[in-house]
């Protein structure tokens, strides 16, 4: 691998895991400690305005409405959702976030904001826009790759192929 | 915060109400839910009052405000609006504006 190589490699996997790191000491050591950070990516996902359903929040999340369910379950105990019946549908179940709900939701988002903020202020305007359009670029890449893996299908096949590659170079 | 009701009701009823008049009452509602929050005389607060530094209002009780103030107007109160924000004439008028403005 060419010097350049290993260092952008390294450089994205430590980014995803410091940011994620950063997040969770930032969560545990403010005001809603008690929130795990699946827990406020969840309360991101319902969003501090409309009320939404299980099944777009579901969707949003990228995990099944079933454990999504056992998510709201433990959000509702802990004050930060409410379900509602539909006033129209009353089949529908509706979630939305509490005062402290929409509170934490927006404490987060400014936690991103700053972030982002920080990082670009030392560039001038010019490499500002720059350097999103080659993170952008990074993005759709890895976004790109992971659509060959989406389905459980394919994430089966793709595991079948490269299992019967490896066993017929053995 | 039951009693907040009648703040958007007197809005939407009075829509001929001037702009200085409308100022007023948003004004009102402003100073009780900061008298509430930071137990404070109203008369501590004024219209050049700096939220942050004469209030020492903290980042929590700024949302608080703000997640209030969005229930009560119908409205939203984006982070880019807000960093803009000084002093409590300042978050009357960004009430104001989003309160008046079409909705998108």
């Amino acid at each position: 691998m060419r010097a350049e190589e290993a260092q952008l490699s390294e450089l994205l996997v430590r980014i995803y895991e410091n940011v994620l790191l950063t997040e969770e000491q930032a969560l545990s050591k403010g005001y809603f400690s008690d929130l795990s950070n699946a827990e406020m990516h969840t309360l991101d996902a319902i969003g501090p305005y409309e009320a939404r359903t299980m099944t777009e929040t579901a969707t949003d999340l990228g995990i099944t409405t079933g454990t999504l369910t056992v998510a709201i379950d433990r959000l509702v105990k802990k004050g930060y959702v409410v379900r509602k019946r539909d006033e129209a549908d009353r089949r529908i179940v509706r979630i939305s976030l509490t005062k402290n709900g929409k509170l934490a939701c927006r404490i987060h988002t400014k936690f991103h904001t700053v972030l982002a903020k920080r990082i670009l202020e030392p560039y001038s305007p010019e490499d500002q826009e720059k350097l999103i359009k080659m993170v952008s670029e990074i993005d759709d890449y890895i976004a790109s790759q992971l659509k060959r893996y989406s389905g459980s299908d394919s994430i089966r096949k793709t595991a079948k192929k490269v299992a019967e590659e490896g066993r017929r170079r053995e | 915060m039951g009693d907040n009701g009648d703040p958007r009701e007197r809005m939407n009823d009075d829509v001929s109400l001037d702009e200085p008049k409308m100022k007023d009452l948003i004004l009102d509602d402003l100073i009780k839910m900061l008298t509430d929050m930071l137990e404070i005389s109203p008369t501590d607060i004024r219209p050049d009052t700096m939220i942050f530094e004469e209030l020492d209002l903290d980042s929590l009780q700024l949302y608080e405000l703000v997640v209030d103030l969005e229930e009560v107007y119908s409205i939203r109160m984006p982070d880019e609006d807000l960093d803009a924000v000084k002093t409590v004439g300042d978050v009357v008028d960004l009430v104001f504006r989003l309160s008046t403005q079409p909705e998108k």
